[in-house]
């Protein structure tokens, strides 16, 4: 456990409104972080605060075993990535990578020059070192961003949203290549985003805030597949939100939705019986043929369509099943098109996902 | 920011601050000081305290005489300046004139002469071609001074105007004086009155066009302080000038209340 | 159309003057096309020294409106929104009264008896009454205090248009508090502090009121000059040449500082 970033207890107040309470996280050395979460949760403030361009109101910081809570910026080892980029409009582009270089005064000036052109190389930049900031495209500029916030090897990269002036296609491969680099470089990593699809990605570890608090965090899977509340069901992959009531049954557990269909529950030490929320994943609905055997662990109950769309590769489904109104995302195929008002749907009993958290 | 200055400069920056801003009030301060002395001389610090400085100008005919000459100048400039200008403002911002570009240089050009140069220009024509400097003269001169000033303000109200607004008023049935009485020209009311501002104060404290046109029955004030402070200072100069500024300050928190000053400058 | 009556008045009284004066500074003592009167400045060394003394002034302002003016704007631009209005107004305030007015401030406080012969007496630092008047330092205190909003404001101008996360940029790059500010606050600042100083040098060039006031009539610049020769010499066409010379460098400053600030208005 070697922990590089360690914050404690660190809050914020602007005027009258809490944006940050009771934080803390500690981020091993090459761990790279995501900080998801939706507007004004107080994921950027945090990112500004261990930047060091916003001073906390409480808690402490340290990088490295180093207390910075009181040092200003430029004494932290710290590099971040604006979401604006913060390109220097006057310096060309070799010079824009090399500033933190000079700044720092490390190493005699042709070999900043070297370790700049070779952090521009690592992203893919060639031949643009003389060009300046505003003749180069919104992809180039990020790149150069990017090489900027390298290049002096910090001990923590902080990346504000970095990919979300950029295209769709654009992002992808920017998600592509941060990883890789990430992987080449190994540096401890924070990243912001309200995307969660990048923030499942990119990350080691997920960290879920809402409301200036931290709600949810661990890698990727764990938080997909247990969020345990239902923001964290929601905002990540989106889910079907169920209230169901369980009750024991022989050796096992069951829950009963609301038109009295009863439906199988695999084991989990969280239930107990009475109301309890469940996540079900859209993608974990698939449409059972009638009559066809579902598999051992499958759940297979009636159901209504009431509206398809078409989206290609997948199929949206809202249907009423049980009394509720679920969303299902199924794989366009014969089954799909089949589709009309009567059907027949199965999950497996383990993607009933009990919600023990409030919220 | 943390350490976002070093501890040291909050100190210093205050103080620069508030010496800078000594310097920039101390002169004005100096002169409503000064018109409160009871002294006949203009020394530091004034001696005693009297207002019978004030007294002495609002008993002056020469001082009244030039109050009444600037008052009469400044107004009728205002009025010829805000009609001129206006005019060309919305001539300048709502049709497709043909070489608008240049035309609309040629009305801000007298802000890049400055006044002397025009002054003496005006006052070699005046004397050339009719008799020399006389009030018309004045108003002519303060007149295009101020024009560039009213073209600017009302042209940046016309600009910020909802374009669909005189659409509108032309689809529910107005013509065009109908338009813009009712409709255009309300619209420009802050930019009028920024223009109508700016031009009364600048013919009103103006003292190099005054100065070059000056004739023996044209004194404006300015010109009337400056007489006083080339040959016999004395503080009743001090009063009127502490007069002019009360105007000043009283014009400037005016517009405030009608417009809101953020709204126009 | 609406065009008409304002231009044909600018037309009349603004350019027709000054048109005029250009002719009449190439019409000779004779009547007939001549040089005689620039000649004049060429050789006069009088009139040589004034032109020099102006520029000379000219530039001591324009430096000293740089050396105050670029950090109170940085301090004016950094400052909460409150502050940022009480400054702006001290700044603007003095502008909107007469510049008669605030020459004869100066010229209380400049004098043999004023405030700054007295405050230095009181300080111990001087024995007996000093007076700045009648002397280039002088002048060039108070036409500082009359020209320095125009630095203020110009510059302020251009430093709200430098995106605020720049220097957060340059901190988290290691450059400290000053370092932020010389690499990049004034390299972004300049075409404001530029197109201030070209303003600046020109409105000195081609002032009045205050060297008149302060300076008197030995220390003489180009503009006092001018008025000497209208008003006592009437040799007019000698002052409509010295005029043209003075709107010539006038021009010569200004159209590039309104180049620029329409295109720094227009990329902002």
């Amino acid at each position: 456990m070697d922990t590089h970033l360690a914050i404690s207890g660190v809050g914020k107040t602007f005027g009258t409104h809490t944006v940050l309470a009771g934080i803390d996280l500690s981020v091993e050395k090459g761990e790279f972080v995501t900080l998801l979460g939706p507007s004004g949760c107080g994921k950027s403030t945090l990112l500004r605060i261990v930047a060091g361009l916003e001073t906390p109101d409480a808690g402490a910081l340290s990088i490295a075993a180093r207390d910075v809570s009181r040092l200003p910026p430029e004494a932290r080892n710290v590099a971040l990535m604006f979401q604006s980029y913060a390109l220097l409009p006057h310096m060309s582009v070799l010079e824009n990578v090399r500033f933190p270089l000079r700044m720092q005064n490390r190493y005699p000036k042709p070999e900043q020059i070297e370790r700049a052109a070779a952090a521009l190389d690592l992203v893919q930049l060639v031949d643009l070192n003389d060009r300046f900031p505003r003749q180069l495209s919104g992809g180039q500029q990020q790149r150069v961003a990017l090489a900027r916030a390298i290049v002096a090897e910090p001990d923590v990269l902080l990346l504000d949203e970095p990919l979300s002036n950029l295209d769709a296609k654009l992002r992808e491969a920017m998600q592509l290549e941060l990883k890789s680099l990430h992987r080449q470089l190994g540096l401890t990593t924070v990243l912001v985003t309200h995307d969660q699809t990048e923030a499942l990605a990119l990350a080691d570890t997920v960290v879920l805030m809402n409301d200036g608090r931290i709600v949810r965090q661990g890698s990727p899977r764990d938080v997909y597949a247990r969020p345990d509340s239902v923001f964290a069901a929601d905002f990540i992959g989106g889910a079907n939100v169920l209230d169901l009531v369980v009750t024991r049954t022989g050796g096992g557990w069951q829950a009963r939705m609301p038109d009295g269909t009863i439906v199988a529950l695999a084991p989990d030490p969280r239930l107990g019986e009475g109301p309890m929320k469940f996540m079900l994943r859209k993608e974990a609905i698939r449409l059972a043929p009638e009559g066809g055997d579902v598999g051992g662990d499958a759940v297979a109950i009636d159901a209504i369509v009431e509206t398809q769309n078409y989206l290609g590769g997948s199929t949206r489904l809202a249907l009423r099943a049980g009394g509720l109104s679920l969303i299902a995302l199924v794989e366009t195929g014969p089954d799909a098109e089949a589709a009309d008002a009567a059907v027949r749907i199965a999950w497996n009993a383990a993607d009933l996902v009990p919600l023990p958290g409030d919220v | 920011m943390v350490g976002a200055a070093p501890r040291w400069m909050a100190p210093v920056a205050l103080a620069f601050v508030a010496a800078i801003a000594f310097f920039m009030l101390v002169p004005l301060a100096v002169v409503v000081a000064s018109s409160l002395s009871s002294s006949e001389f203009l020394v530091f610090p004034p001696r005693g305290f009297s207002l019978r400085w004030y007294g002495a100008v609002l008993q002056s005919d020469a001082y009244l005489a030039a109050a009444w000459t600037s008052i009469r100048l400044a107004v009728l400039t205002v009025v010829i300046s805000l009609t001129l200008g206006t005019m060309a403002a919305i001539a300048l911002t709502r049709f497709a004139i043909p070489g608008r570009e240049a035309i609309a240089s040629l009305f801000l050009s007298p802000l890049i002469l400055p006044s002397l140069i025009f002054a003496i220009g005006l006052l070699m024509v005046f004397s050339i071609y009719g008799d020399g400097p006389s009030f018309t003269g004045l108003v002519i001169g303060h007149v295009v001074i101020t024009i560039p000033y009213v073209v600017r303000t009302v042209s940046a109200s016309l600009v910020d105007m909802d374009p669909n607004l005189d659409e509108a008023a032309r689809m529910m049935g107005a013509n065009w004086w109908q338009r813009y009485g009712l409709v255009i020209l309300p619209q420009c009311r802050a930019g009028m009155a920024a223009g109508a501002f700016f031009a009364f104060n600048i013919s009103f404290d103006d003292a190099v066009v005054a100065l070059f046109m000056r004739a023996p029955s044209v004194e404006t004030l300015p010109m009337r302080i400056y007489s006083t402070l080339e040959f016999s200072p004395n503080p009743s100069v001090a009063a009127v000038s502490t007069i002019m500024i009360g105007l000043t300050i009283v014009l400037v928190i005016a517009l405030d209340r009608a417009f809101g000053l953020g709204k126009i400058m | 159309m609406l065009i008409a009556p304002g231009l044909i008045f600018l037309v009349l009284a603004f350019f027709f003057p000054a048109l005029q004066m250009l002719g009449l500074s190439l019409i000779g003592e004779a009547g007939g096309l001549t040089l005689e009167h620039y000649a004049k400045v060429a050789v006069d060394n009088f009139y040589l020294g004034v032109a020099w003394r102006t520029l000379r002034l000219a530039l001591v302002i324009t430096l000293a409106c740089l050396a105050i003016g670029f950090p109170l704007a940085i301090v004016i631009q950094r400052s909460a929104p409150a502050v940022r209005a009480a400054l702006i107004i001290m700044i603007v305030l003095p502008l909107m009264t007469s510049v008669v007015i605030r020459t004869f401030g100066w010229l209380v406080i400049l004098g043999p008896g004023g405030l700054l012969s007295w405050t230095l007496q009181n300080l111990g630092l001087i024995s007996s009454p000093i007076s700045l008047m009648h002397t280039e330092t002088g002048v060039v205190i108070a036409m500082v205090q009359v020209l320095l909003p125009f630095m203020v404001l110009t510059t302020l101008g251009s430093l709200s248009r430098i995106p605020p996360d720049l220097d957060a940029a340059a901190r988290t790059m290691g450059a400290g508090f000053f370092r932020a500010i010389g690499h990049v606050t004034l390299p972004l600042a300049i075409p404001g502090l530029l197109s201030g100083s070209l303003l600046v040098f020109a409105l000195s060039i081609s002032s009045f009121i205050t060297p008149s006031l302060v300076g008197g009539v030995r220390l003489q610049v180009m503009a006092t000059s001018i008025y000497q020769q209208v008003t006592g010499s009437f040799d007019w066409g000698f002052a409509a040449a010295l005029s043209v010379l003075l709107l010539l460098v006038t021009l010569a400053l200004v159209v590039p500082y309104m180049a620029a600030a329409a295109r720094a208005g227009g990329r902002g």
